[in-house]
């Protein structure tokens, strides 16, 4: 009998909690929730895209808000566990009655969200996901960031036609989806340029010694590298090619885009490159103003590319609403859709026709004296 | 009947119907382990790879094939199986904890390989279309948690299931009363790899989106940890421990990010308190029977 009583006293509290959340109702609300890890593995993408967020909210609030009503960011934590995420969007959807979801960061994520989101005709705006496959999952799936078709042609242009690139080695982990997508978006583009891949290395997240694939790449002799992974490895890698009296440098993605990258690699890192599409090192007015405004607000810290593709991401809902003057789903979609030429603080946004977005420009950036440095602006063709 | 099925699922809050779905897959994998575990006594740390393996068969099936569901459920199932006897059959024939380095083994071995198939779309992974039925998931679900529950009480009660636990209890001992315990051994992980296999294919489906990443070592230990919650060996104990941990992200939600301080908290402290889980040693049969015998005979309550 005892038992039966704490099982039905569990039962309850689970009700109650479940009961809790449908409370709290507020029609001169536009709710917008944040789908993202806030702990675990991937926070480093989460906290700093909310806190975008909410400055691009209480900015809005201040001027008036939108359609004469309030935005709120309902926050919740995935922690990057995907069975979570769906029961969060989920709840997003039918207990918050959120009008758009902005999220996750990771692409994995944004793919479990995304038919949650179509099947309820919510907006998903992802505010990082790069892989590929994602908005073809839906009318009301979009992001915001700069893409990796977009940008990698763009790139390999300027490499051959700037510094005569002929060679080049490719390093993949192979346990990371992100750069397993990336290397078949860099193999795709190279295809009938003037340049051609002579080594193409396997590694994995997580791996400290590199010394066999820098033998093999050493060997071939290419003018640079490709890694089209993260930041800790990329670091590790240079140094193992370094140690071996290498000259060249390596160029990579956003996933190389770290203070770590630096901290970790050294001076063997110097002369390396990456390319992302937001760089506080040579803002545009709109970005300058953003990046003052986040380091008032948040004692000091200086906003990196999460940051600016979340507080991107509510300010493009925010002006779709306006242009919509409803939040009716397939008009307020519509809207999204028609976004052109946004002049976001992480570059200029244009929705193509399958809700791809279009960046300009892309930034190499180049690190020196440990330090990134714009070494120039790529325009989008 | 499909149409029916449906209207009655929408009937649910799909809020709680996202987390009731959840808890049914969590109560399948987690019985799967508990004939592996809690009945046999052998320690299994790879349940999530036949997870795996159920969930890339049934996406595949579907995505390839269009397999109607019900059938893609069986093979998921069948599929998981296969792999662990062919994993049992030299582990199993020895005694001693040698299963559970085996399927460690085997489940870092089969991660690997997914990241590495065209068919899985390697590291990418698969988005998978809802399954080809008129009936609902979350109506399969419910079939599968039912059919699992007595598929299991059943076994607890018949011979196998006490060849299992003598087996458990002291292999040597039942090997002496003529228990063949290799083959027992082996029929149970396949019994457990099959639920594992069901469990993987709904989730697959459920979820809509499957990465071999999200099967790794921590998802083996997630259901380990809801079997010895609850109780091993136990049914209800298994079910209650599926239930809460599923849901526990929910009610600590108010926490934020101590939320899984207080959830290792909760864990470590029950686990002083009682060791053998929340229902260790609470029979299905004898929950169901108290219950049946109190209606009857009121007077002697």
């Amino acid at each position: 009998m005892k038992k039966l009583i704490i099982i039905s006293l569990l039962l309850g509290l689970v009700m109650m909690t479940w009961a809790g959340y449908g409370l709290s109702k507020e029609s001169d609300t536009l709710k917008i929730g944040f789908l993202g890890a806030l702990t675990g593995d991937v926070a480093m993408y989460g906290q700093p895209t909310l806190a975008g967020m909410k400055m691009a909210a209480s900015e809005i609030n201040q001027a008036g808000g939108v359609l004469g009503k309030k935005i709120v960011i309902v926050e919740a934590d995935n922690r990057g566990d995907k069975q979570e995420a769906a029961t969060i969007v989920q709840r997003f959807i039918s207990r918050d009655k959120v009008i758009a979801i902005v999220g996750d960061p990771t692409t994995g994520i944004t793919k479990v969200a995304a038919p949650i989101c179509e099947r309820n005709k919510v907006i998903l705006l992802s505010a990082g996901a790069t892989g590929t496959g994602v908005v073809e999952l839906g009318k009301y799936i979009f992001r915001d960031t700069l893409l990796d078709t977009v940008a990698v042609p763009a790139l390999i242009d300027y490499f051959v036609s700037n510094a005569g690139f002929k060679k080049v080695a490719v390093i993949t982990s192979d346990n990371n989806d992100y750069s397993v997508g990336l290397t078949q978006v860099f193999k795709n583009a190279i295809k009938g340029k003037d340049c051609t891949i002579v080594s193409d290395e396997k590694v994995k997240d997580g791996d400290k010694d590199f010394s066999a694939q820098i033998t093999n790449i050493k060997a071939k002799n290419p003018d640079i590298i490709f890694f089209s992974g993260y930041y800790t490895e990329g670091s590790l890698i240079m140094k193992e090619a370094r140690k071996q009296g290498m000259k060249i440098n390596m160029f990579g993605g956003d996933g190389l885009y770290s203070p770590t990258l630096i901290s970790l690699g050294g001076q063997a890192i110097e002369g390396s490159m990456v390319y992302v599409g937001f760089s506080p090192e040579q803002p545009t007015p709109e970005t300058a103003k953003f990046i003052e405004k986040y380091k008032t607000a948040n004692k000091g810290v200086i906003p990196g590319l999460f940051e600016a593709q979340g507080y991107d991401a509510v300010r493009i809902l925010a002006e779709a609403l306006q242009r919509a003057k409803s939040s009716q789903p397939a008009k307020f979609r519509d809207a999204v859709a028609k976004t052109k030429d946004y002049k976001g603080v992480s570059g200029t946004i244009t929705f193509q026709a399958n809700q791809e977005p279009l960046k300009s420009p892309v930034y190499l950036l180049e690190i020196k004296n440990g330090q990134f440095a714009l070494k120039a602006k790529v325009p989008v063709k | 009947m499909g149409n029916f099925l449906q209207n009655v699922v929408n009937q649910i809050d799909p809020y709680v119907m996202q987390i009731l779905v959840n808890i049914g897959i969590g109560i399948i994998l987690a019985l799967g382990l508990n004939v592996i575990t809690g009945l046999a006594g052998q320690l299994s740390l790879g349940h999530a790879a036949f997870m795996s393996i159920g969930a890339f068969t049934g996406a595949i099936l579907t995505i390839k094939l269009g397999m109607p569901f019900g059938v893609n459920l069986l093979c998921s199932g069948f599929m998981a199986a296969l792999f662990s006897v062919l994993i049992g059959f030299p582990t199993l024939r020895l005694s001693g904890d040698y299963l559970a380095i085996a399927t460690l083994g085997f489940a870092e071995i089969l991660k690997v390989v997914f990241l590495n198939l065209d068919i899985t779309n390697r590291a990418l992974g698969l988005s998978v279309p809802p399954p080809y039925s008129s009936i609902p998931l979350p109506v399969y679900v419910l079939i599968s948690v039912v059919l699992a529950v007595t598929a299991l009480a059943l076994m607890q009660e018949s011979r196998f299931g006490r060849a299992l636990k003598a087996i458990r209890e002291d292999e040597i001992a039942a090997e002496a009363m003529g228990v063949n315990a290799t083959r027992y051994k082996i029929q149970a992980f396949a019994i457990g790899s099959f639920y594992a296999g069901v469990g993987g294919c709904l989730y697959a489906h459920f979820i809509a989106y499957i990465n071999p990443s999200d099967f790794g070592f921590l998802k083996s230990i997630d259901i380990l940890n809801m079997v010895v919650l609850g109780g091993l060996g136990s049914i209800p104990g298994v079910i209650l421990g599926a239930s809460l941990l599923t849901t526990a992200p929910e009610f600590l939600g108010f926490m934020k990010q101590y939320r899984m301080l207080v959830y290792g908290i909760i864990l470590i402290i029950l686990m002083l308190f009682r060791p053998n889980g929340l229902l260790g040693g609470v029979s299905f049969k004898e929950m169901v029977l108290k219950i049946f015998r109190k209606r009857t005979q009121p007077s002697r309550a």
